[in-house]
């Protein structure tokens, strides 16, 4: 206290410390940093920063040109990808809670399972997306539908694994002595589940998505290499690169990283609208 | 009770595991039996009207069961199905025959040195259907297009012209004793780290032969490495009609490019009219990325460095494996390696996305790439 | 009565019935699959065919069994994780250290840290190869990128975790900055770095596989995809599945066991937890 006291608080103290002033810093920071970024990389600085040429990291104008001229084609591969991210990421979250609820109520065998679960993480995706498309020969006889569900499995197989751990530990990781109010209310399993526990997990759910946000669109990405049919932001990302077209190539990495970053911005908003409203 | 479900679990494990080690037992006695009838059922098809290329081909474009690897290797399918005015889009084939086998494709693209032989032949690997296949060969199709080549930079070949002329004449010296000798040849990939079988890579090697010895039409030819004009000139109109580029600028520069801006015939002449000696060599530690992993495709290179011939000429070569995703028209661009093997319509394609990459030698004369499909599928 | 309570009350015992079911399931769809299908190995082949191929002398590729094969190619991929777990530990260790001393360099950085996760990073190979010139050295700079996230996260996660009264403990001994640092945040950080080592060691072993396949030049990655191309035996590539995955769990518990060896307080502290447990 004394400390503070001492300090003369100078004018560019206090604008720091106001609160307004500190959340638009959070937002204009980053933003200044990616212009200076962009300018850099416009006007070749980046280049000989980095000892390479235009031709393997084409300019910014040129890469924006070309999503421009292709957008209908970019839609269509973009659709694809997102179909399969939100999908899987829906069903491996969905799959993953509920492997939790299950431990959570049996923890003497759940948390085993759970160890199990997390061991499928450790298989690269390079070897499940060929399994996965081996799998679903027999779903459909349309390769688009067969390729789709293919994809789909191994991006929720991505998304169980994290969603099952993290939501077990806010399941089960509750606050000191509220197990045992629960319990001197003689409340039963359910109702402690639903009063006490889910709540309780939902900050965690958030932990999880926001680590299943981008491995779901990494790994949608990378499925995409090896499944039969041929759409994709990422079956793109990689014709283009092998064709060596890399302003064309570059267009469809951007394009990937906007998706990442809009399913990302949607999860943060939506985070700070639930929780705002538990608070 | 708890002690009743741990013995019933136990004895449920037993059950399962005996049934399964019977089911994998008996899983594999009756594949022979299998095939048996299968052949007969082909003998009867081959008497009956056979199909033409053209009934076959719209039959299988039509049930959108037309396969191939994409990746730069599918204008050649494009030119047959647009000959035969059919939708250019196939399905993707991943790199075994899987799809093939269980009918998801009915038409798949298989390399006649590779696919055909696992198709065909049942060593390991190999998926045992002998005759009972038949194949749409490229080459009659007129639709045949240049595949493996050694191109390098145009910067590279003009500052190290000696090196280019020597790094030829050893690779066509070893290229010349491996179609005289495919069988030594594929012992020699085998030991050099392959990636296939002691037996595919033998058939591999025969096939390879046909293709470095004879030309679209058939014709025995004379210069391994020639670059003929007719060929080259076929497979640059075909690559313009069927590359497309999402890139305008490059789209553009793709439709202007001739046949001097991806090739050039003199390091060859010169190479093979001279006696073998170079002086002179610019550089003499060189590396050369092959366009798939190690296996007898590559058969000339492995053999030039096994005999000796690279260092005859004075030259240090290192033979890099391809096969990711870094292709070998990059790595040939940005310097990680000197030369590369690539097919001539990868190479248009990255010379008109921006590189300035060039022919020195054509090693393959004809077209390796046909279409595989069971007798039993088109009755 | 009390040796069937003994036998049930063992820890391992569920982990038994986990494996043991797993191995049934298994065991039935590959039955399923060896009538159904004409290539049952490619789809899902019985446990001890896999495990046979262990033991089989039968050359698959160049002389080399197929056991001699996976151990080979995985020394070189493991070597290349190794270097870039280390990489990119030390460069996520560094950047939260950065963030954690400038409020601004955490605004700023933050966010693109985040984005670099959203980066299609084998997209951007080719890039990366013509900055570092090598294969090899972009294979491990690929494999450290993908890894120093975990670790960043965490470790500044543990700096900003150290409660107010330290900070004002240290005040009152007139601590220097770099004192502070080295006397609190860093030691207190440990467990919270720790955290972030476990989660990066299988990443960073799945990264190597991945960036594998960038060339055809061995490694696990590359062995996978050339077995997958059906020229060599399929059970190499099944073999390398159940290889990866036993690696990438073991690396993440011989995180855990460092941790231990380097922080016993912490082991005592979990036992006394446990003791005030019962």
């Amino acid at each position: 206290m004394s400390r503070k006291l001492k300090r003369k608080k100078s004018l560019w103290y206090r604008i720091h410390q106001n609160e307004k002033v500190q959340s638009a810093e959070t937002v204009l920071l980053p933003l200044l940093f990616g212009f200076l970024f962009m300018i850099m990389w416009q006007t070749q600085k980046l280049h000989t920063l980095l000892h390479t040429d235009t031709f393997t990291l084409p300019l910014p104008s040129r890469i924006l040109t070309i999503i421009a001229d292709n957008s209908d084609k970019i839609m269509l591969n973009v659709n694809a990808t997102v179909i399969v991210t939100l999908a899987g990421l829906v069903a491996g979250s969905l799959i993953g809670y509920g492997i939790a609820v299950l431990a959570a109520l049996f923890p003497k065998w759940g948390s085993c399972g759970l160890k199990i679960i997390a061991a499928f993480n450790a298989i690269p995706i390079v070897a499940l997306a060929p399994v996965m498309t081996n799998w679903t020969k027999d779903v459909s006889n349309h390769a688009d539908i067969r390729s789709m569900v293919a994809k789909i499995m191994v991006v929720t197989i991505v998304c169980i694994a994290n969603m099952s751990i993290n939501a077990y530990r806010g399941l089960t990781e509750l606050k000191p002595f509220s197990e045992d109010l629960m319990c001197s209310y003689a409340a039963s399993k359910r109702v402690t589940l639903i009063k006490l526990r889910l709540p309780n997990s939902v900050p965690y759910i958030f932990t999880a998505l926001k680590v299943a946000v981008p491995s779901s669109v990494i790994s949608a990405l990378v499925s995409e290499y090896f499944a039969e049919y041929i759409v994709g932001v990422g079956r793109q990302i990689r014709e283009n690169i092998v064709l060596a077209q890399y302003s064309s190539a570059w267009a469809y990495i951007v394009v990937a990283c906007l998706i990442g970053i809009i399913m990302y911005a949607v999860l943060m908003i939506a985070q700070s609208f639930m929780l705002k409203k538990r608070a | 009770m708890k002690k009743n479900t741990g013995k019933l679990i136990g004895l449920l494990c037993v059950s399962v595991l005996t049934v399964s080690g019977l089911g994998g037992c008996g899983s594999k006695a009756p594949a022979p039996t299998e095939k048996a009838p299968e052949a007969s059922s082909d003998a009867k098809t081959e008497q009956a009207a056979p199909k033409t290329n053209e009934d076959i081909l719209v039959a299988a474009a039509q049930a959108g069961k037309v396969g191939n690897w994409g990746l730069g290797n599918e204008y050649e399918v494009k030119a047959l199905l647009t000959k035969y005015g059919q939708d250019t889009s196939y399905l993707s084939q991943a790199f075994d025959m899987d799809g093939f086998d269980d009918d998801s494709i009915t038409l798949a693209s298989a390399m006649t040195y590779n696919e055909l032989g696992l198709v065909k032949n049942d060593y390991d690997g190999g998926y045992g259907y002998g005759d009972s296949v038949n194949v749409i060969d490229m080459n009659d199709e007129g639709v045949a297009m240049l595949e493996d080549n050694i191109f390098t930079t145009k910067a590279f070949a003009e500052a190290n012209p000696n090196t280019v002329k020597a790094f030829l004449y050893a690779s066509i010296k070893g290229w010349e004793y491996a179609a005289q000798n495919p069988d030594e040849a594929s012992k020699i990939c085998f030991n050099y780290g392959s990636s296939v079988s002691e037996d595919h890579q033998k058939y591999m090697a025969s096939e390879v032969k046909k293709l470095v010895e004879t030309d679209m039409s058939g014709n025995a030819v004379s210069d391994i490495g020639n670059m003929d004009e007719a060929a080259m000139k076929q497979t640059l109109d075909l690559a313009k009609q069927y590359i497309k580029l999402d890139d305008s600028v490059a789209a553009d520069k793709l439709s202007t490019l001739t046949l001097d801006d991806i090739r050039n015939t003199s390091y060859l002449t010169e190479a093979l009219a001279s006696d073998g000696k170079f002086d002179n060599l610019e550089k003499t530690d060189v590396s050369i990325q092959l366009k798939w992993l190690p296996q007898a495709q590559f058969m000339g290179y492995y053999v030039a460095l096994e005999k000796g011939y690279y260092d005859e000429v004075g030259l240090n070569v290192t033979i890099v494996p391809g096969g990711g995703d870094i292709s070998e028209t990059t790595a040939v661009n940005n310097g990680t390696v000197d030369f590369g093997v690539t097919w001539v319509s990868n190479l248009i394609a990255a010379n008109a996305g921006g590189m300035d990459l060039l022919e020195v030698a054509q090693i393959y004369q004809r077209s390796g790439l046909v279409l595989v499909y069971k007798n039993d599928n088109f009755k | 009565m009390s040796i069937r309570k003994k036998i049930t009350s063992k820890p391992w015992l569920p982990m038994l019935i986990w494996i043991i079911g797993i191995i049934l399931v298994w065991e039935i769809a590959a039955t399923i699959v060896s009538v159904t299908k004409r290539t049952p190995e490619n789809v899902l082949p019985h446990l001890y065919q896999i495990f046979g191929q262990i033991f089989s002398t039968k050359a698959v590729s160049s002389g080399k069994t197929a056991t001699m094969l996976v151990l080979d190619s995985a020394s070189k991929t493991l070597f290349r994780a190794a270097i870039g777990f280390i990489t990119g530990t030390v460069l996520g260790f560094v950047l939260a250290l950065i963030m954690k001393i400038s409020k601004l360099a955490e605004k700023t950085i933050f966010p693109y840290l985040m984005l670099i996760q959203m980066v299609p990073i084998l997209g951007m190979a080719p890039i990366i190869l013509s900055i570092t010139g090598d294969i090899n050295t972009s294979r491990i700079v690929i494999a450290a990128i993908l890894t120093f996230y975990p670790v960043a996260t965490n470790t500044l996660a543990g700096f900003n975790a150290v409660e107010r009264e330290k900070y004002d403990l240290m005040y009152s001994y007139a601590a220097s900055k770099y004192t502070i640092y080295k006397k609190v945040l860093i030691p207190y950080s440990i467990p919270y770095f720790f955290t972030g080592l476990k989660i990066s060691a299988p990443m960073a072993i799945t990264a190597s596989i991945l960036v594998d396949t960038l060339q055809g030049d061995g490694g696990l990655g590359s062995m996978l995809s050339q077995s997958l191309k059906h020229a060599m035996s399929i059970y190499v590539f099944w073999l390398i599945v159940f290889f990866s995955a036993f690696i990438g769990i073991f690396s993440s518990y011989f995180m855990g066991f460092l941790e231990k060896a380097v922080l016993p307080h912490k082991r005592k502290t979990k036992i006394k937890r446990k003791d005030d447990a019962v």
